[in-house]
């Protein structure tokens, strides 16, 4: 995981991402907002997942889903 | 301290030129700066925009004799005392690359490319230039018949850009969206009509100004969010991309680049490669843009050029937003009888 991009990301609290080196913006729900909180803070992918558990009411196999879905994504806009 | 700077491409219509951008940054740079608007038509807009432009006086098409596009400038400095002059528009700078000694024996200065700079960042050349400063060039072919472009589509590939010599550039998907666009660029601007290799991507600006002895004076990067249907930035967003703003700054040491520029290029989505798409040997039309972000560039020349002490940093927030827009304003038929008749709009307050 590329996490100095990461590190340079502006995130707001409403989920709108500004990437300051390419001027894309994006918006996640709040969800994303906090499996990308979690990553900034340096969590790794199990990390993420034990976190979003006891957050979340959802078995770890839809977790790791989900998550991995949204870690997809956010490779696919180099935002990763 | 007053300072006189006459400007050109004051012409804010759909197809802007820099002119009223430069004059808003110089006046709100806090030196005492008396603008002078020269246009080529009574109807160019900035003419009308008094509170950031003094007064403008109509000038002789620069394609036209040497000797009366000097005489007017003798004309108007007589009543005026130019200390500078900012070109702005491509059309013009050869004519005051020519020029510019005559100017200086007259006391008006100029910080503008040299001819061989101006060659050097012709788009024919774009791969040489690329070389130099560690980018790519996306690759092109010079075409002046419907044969080359053929021959150039079978070279290239599909989707094709297919590009004006000074403005104006197409997506074409098939060899007849090709030829179409190819005879209506040719029409509208002539040859060469550039084909170019398609690459996937975002294209960005960068803004700059060299000092003529390899050094920048600042320089501004923006993701472009609009263009318009001729190419032209209307909306933008600040970026701060190392890659970007470091060959920028190899272009100016380069080229010892002097004078505004703006650096155009392509960041291929894949790769992030940065392709260079253009330099363009003036000030953009966005040029208010950094100076409302505390890079005034437009300032920072002149004051080069008067010698004073000016700052040389980039440091600006990215995330900056550009909004363009149009806006209109209501004058007297008497404010154009006054340009198309005499020449020049009149003073402030008369």
């Amino acid at each position: 995981m590329d996490r100095d991009k990461l590190a340079v990301l502006a995130i707001s609290e409403s989920g709108f991402i500004f990437d300051p080196v390419t001027g894309h913006s994006y918006t996640a729900n709040s969800t994303g907002l906090r499996i990308l909180e979690l990553l900034k803070d340096g969590k790794d992918m199990e990390g993420v997942k034990s976190a979003m558990a006891d957050e979340y009411e959802a078995g770890e196999d839809e977790l790791s889903v989900d998550i991995n879905d949204f870690i997809e994504n956010l490779k696919k806009y180099f935002l990763l | 301290m007053k300072i006189t700077v006459a400007v050109s491409g004051i012409n804010t219509i759909d197809n802007p030129g820099p002119g009223a951008g430069i004059c808003r940054a110089l006046k709100e740079s806090g030196m005492d700066v008396r603008t002078i608007g020269l246009a080529y038509d009574a109807l160019e807009p900035g003419i009308y925009l008094d509170q950031i432009i003094d007064k403008s006086y109509i000038m002789p098409y620069p394609s036209g004799s040497r000797e009366s596009f000097i005489d007017r400038i003798k004309d108007i400095h007589s009543r005026e005392c130019i200390d500078v002059i900012i070109s702005a528009l491509d059309a013009e700078l050869p004519i005051y690359m020519d020029i510019e000694p005559v100017l200086k024996d007259m006391g008006i200065k100029m910080l503008i490319p040299t001819k061989e700079m101006f060659r050097l960042r012709d788009k024919l050349r774009l791969k040489e230039l690329a070389e130099k400063i560690g980018v790519k060039a996306p690759e092109y072919l010079s075409c002046t018949s419907l044969t080359d472009l053929h021959e150039a589509a079978k070279k290239l590939g599909f989707p094709l850009m297919v590009k004006g010599p000074f403005y104006e550039a197409y997506k074409a998907n098939s060899i007849g969206e090709a030829e179409g666009y190819f005879t209506k660029i040719a029409v509208a601007w002539g040859y060469p009509i550039i084909a170019q290799k398609f690459i996937q991507g975002d294209e960005y600006d960068v803004i700059g100004c060299g000092d003529g002895n390899g050094n920048d004076m600042g320089v501004f990067a923006i993701r472009k969010m609009t263009i318009t249907k001729l190419g032209k930035v209307w909306n933008a967003v600040s970026v701060r991309n190392e890659k970007l703003i470091s060959a920028t700054k190899k272009v100016v040491k380069g080229l010892s680049w002097r004078g505004g520029f703006e650096f155009e290029v392509l960041l291929e989505d894949k790769t992030q490669d940065i392709y260079v798409l253009e330099i363009n040997p003036r000030f953009p039309a966005w040029v208010y843009f950094p100076a409302g972000c505390g890079i005034n560039l437009p300032a920072r020349m002149v004051q080069l050029l008067t010698g004073q002490e000016y700052d040389t940093h980039s440091d600006y927030k990215s995330g900056k937003l550009m909004i363009r827009h149009t806006n209109e304003l209501v004058k007297d038929i008497s404010d154009f009888e006054q340009v198309s008749t005499f020449g020049e709009s009149a003073e402030k307050g008369e």
